[in-house]
């Protein structure tokens, strides 16, 4: 962990720290409400599947452009299981993440010997194919109707002889997604130490050497594609007993390009810097909903606020809010370099 | 001794333009053979062939260690990295955004097992691995000379180290014959004899050498034999003197005027 911040070790550890205790306490902070508490569920949910789609664009350098079909298969999975089955969430997660790694592997295998345009337009297209699927298949997802009545979630120790509580209001919800985050982050932080983080990285650095030094290119896509698309399922799974409805119309192409801009705006490869964007992103969204009419403006204006944001960062800091080290690195040098270049010119004057 | 390395008729047609044409030669076990030409003559395109980065349109190239020969025409570049044939590239390509350290634990890839349920559940033979991995990684930056420096981003290094650090990387594959492009390309005078000694240490370690070099200082200093080529035929081939002396050698790099001034001097 620390060779990924090592000068600001220190200082960085503390921050997180801080934010952790925060979100621990926030739910009994006077000022919160429950429409608060639900946002804050928003951003989280938000950040796993950020977390989950960084894996692709920001470890491997792949631009995808259909992760919310993932996210769509992991949340009808979970709501036609409940629906049908009454299986508990906890029993549907493990089978959302393989059911997303399956699909990421069937999509995946034939389609990532594309080279990078090509790629994100086949997944454009699988995400399209999901969205007809689920409103056209009407025996299976009850098409544009929607799915209602998905029962929350609930902790059942029956079993063993205990209590069964099921999950209602906001805050069992909260912990929840925090508890989900944590284990996310928790994963994305060992694979980038490990043996398949660094052929990820290596893929995204330079394809050419990666091979060289061994790695089958297409095996490790894939690898990658499947566990991106995991996340993403268990986001939808989560999203699913959560809302407790779901229609063909919350899976839309917007939703991909809403997480691929969490990713740019907080900084692509850097998981710390993915729960920022998607922090920022949400966060603004809720606001702007608010703010807005206000104003006198339509909700919609919003959109337009989110591709001001990106041109805006495009221009000024293309690698992100928090960069990845090496970027970060080369970027202070080169703050360096350009205040040296202009030393002389002030002289002048 | 059996061969290490034979190319035998090896051919590489790009559309109309052929690159390589029957090319014969062998590399034998623990030597350091240079391979020269012009700008243009096909050095490279055969390091790709070799690497199986290209596939070559006619011809057998075949790696033996002491029990059995393997053909590596138009295998998969990481099949033949994991037979045992590292490379290094005329350009530097580095992992850029990584670490030094990273860049040659990437290196023990083909080496190393673990994978993503190793990853997130640290099984202990995952940490093992790890540790075994990161030793090795130290052992060969200390072998280049870059011990220490682990921590550096890999592109922040300035040019004579990344050439060392891709040897580096080259040599975590843990490789029987390794191919160096103009690794001297861009160096200074200190910097080659360093090279130099460097290229006679790994073959010490047991690791045979095939170089491209344009460097003539570095082909002579350190080079055991030379195989030249020119348009993509085999030119000449022999001991660095006698090529350099070769009249055919010299029409190749300097016109036949300079040829048979050569010859009549």
């Amino acid at each position: 962990m620390g060779k990924w911040f090592p000068t600001k070790f220190r200082r960085g550890d503390i921050i997180r720290i801080g934010v952790f205790a925060l979100a621990l306490v926030v739910p009994f902070l006077p000022f919160v409400s429950d429409y608060l508490l639900h946002i804050v569920v928003l951003v989280f949910l938000y950040m796993i599947l950020a977390l989950g789609l960084n894996i692709v664009p920001g470890f491997n350098g792949l631009l995808d452009l259909g992760y919310v079909g993932f996210y769509g298969i992991g949340a009808y999975t979970s709501g036609l299981l409940t629906v049908h089955f009454g299986l508990s969430f906890w029993i549907i997660v493990p089978l959302a993440f393989m059911n997303g790694a399956i699909w990421g592997i069937l999509l995946g295998a034939p389609t990532l010997r594309l080279t990078g345009d090509y790629f994100a337009i086949v997944t454009f297209g699988f995400s399209e194919l999901v969205v007809l699927l689920i409103t056209n298949e009407i025996w299976l997802t009850r098409g544009p109707l929607g799915l209602p009545g998905i029962d929350p979630v609930s902790i059942d120790l029956t079993l063993f002889g205990g209590p069964k509580w099921e999950l209602v209001g906001e805050l069992p919800y909260y912990y929840l997604a925090l508890f989900m985050v944590l284990v996310t982050v928790f994963v994305m932080y060992r694979i980038q130490d490990s043996r398949l983080g660094r052929a990820w990285f290596a893929i995204r650095d330079d394809e050419v050497a990666a091979v060289s030094c061994g790695i089958n290119l297409l095996t490790y896509k894939v690898i990658a594609f499947a566990i991106s698309a995991a996340f993403g399922a268990v986001g939808g799974a989560f999203f699913a007993r959560w809302v407790t409805f779901l229609s063909p119309d919350m899976f839309k192409f917007w939703e991909s390009f809403l997480i691929l801009c969490m990713i740019v705006l907080g900084g692509m490869g850097n998981v710390w810097g993915v729960m920022v964007g998607a922090f920022v992103l949400v966060s603004m969204s809720e606001i702007l909903r608010e703010l807005l009419p206000l104003l006198g403006l339509p909700v919609e204006v919003r959109f337009l606020a989110f591709g001001l944001i990106m041109v805006l960062m495009m221009r000024f800091r293309p690698a992100g809010l928090l960069p990845i080290p090496a970027v970060a690195a080369r970027m202070r040098a080169g703050r360096v370099r350009r205040k040296k270049i202009k030393g002389p010119v002030a002289v002048k004057k | 001794m059996k061969p290490i390395l034979e190319i035998k008729g090896l051919y590489k047609n790009f559309g109309g333009l052929e690159a390589l044409r029957d090319i014969t030669f062998e590399i034998n076990p623990l030597e350091i053979i240079g391979l020269i030409g012009p700008n243009g003559a096909g050095k490279t395109t055969l390091f790709n062939c070799v690497a199986g980065l290209e596939k070559p349109t006619r011809g057998e190239i075949l790696f033996s260690d002491t029990r059995r020969s393997v053909s590596i025409g138009g295998k998969k570049p990481e099949s033949v990295t994991a037979l045992g044939i590292a490379r290094t590239f005329q350009n530097i390509r580095l992992f850029d955004n990584l670490t030094v350290i990273d860049n040659v634990k990437i290196g023990q890839h083909c080496r190393t097992r673990s994978n993503f349920f190793g990853a997130v559940v640290r099984t202990p033979g995952q940490q093992e691995e790890e540790r075994l991995v990161t030793d090795k990684a130290n052992e060969f930056l200390e072998f280049v000379g870059l011990a220490g420096r682990g921590e550096e981003i890999a592109s922040s290094m300035p040019y004579g180290n990344q050439r060392r650090l891709e040897i580096a990387r080259a040599l975590a594959t843990e490789p029987r014959l390794l191919m160096l492009d103009e690794p001297a390309a861009g160096m200074n005078p200190q910097e080659s004899r360093d090279l130099m000694a460097l290229i006679r240490r790994i073959r010490d370690n047991g690791i045979t050498i095939l170089l491209i070099e344009h460097d003539m200082k570095v082909v002579m200093g350190v080079c055991e034999r030379v195989v030249v080529i020119n348009h993509g035929q085999w030119l000449a081939e022999g001991r660095p003197q006698d090529v350099q002396n070769n009249p055919k050698v010299i029409e190749a790099y300097l016109g036949k005027g300079a040829a048979d001034a050569a010859s009549a001097g």
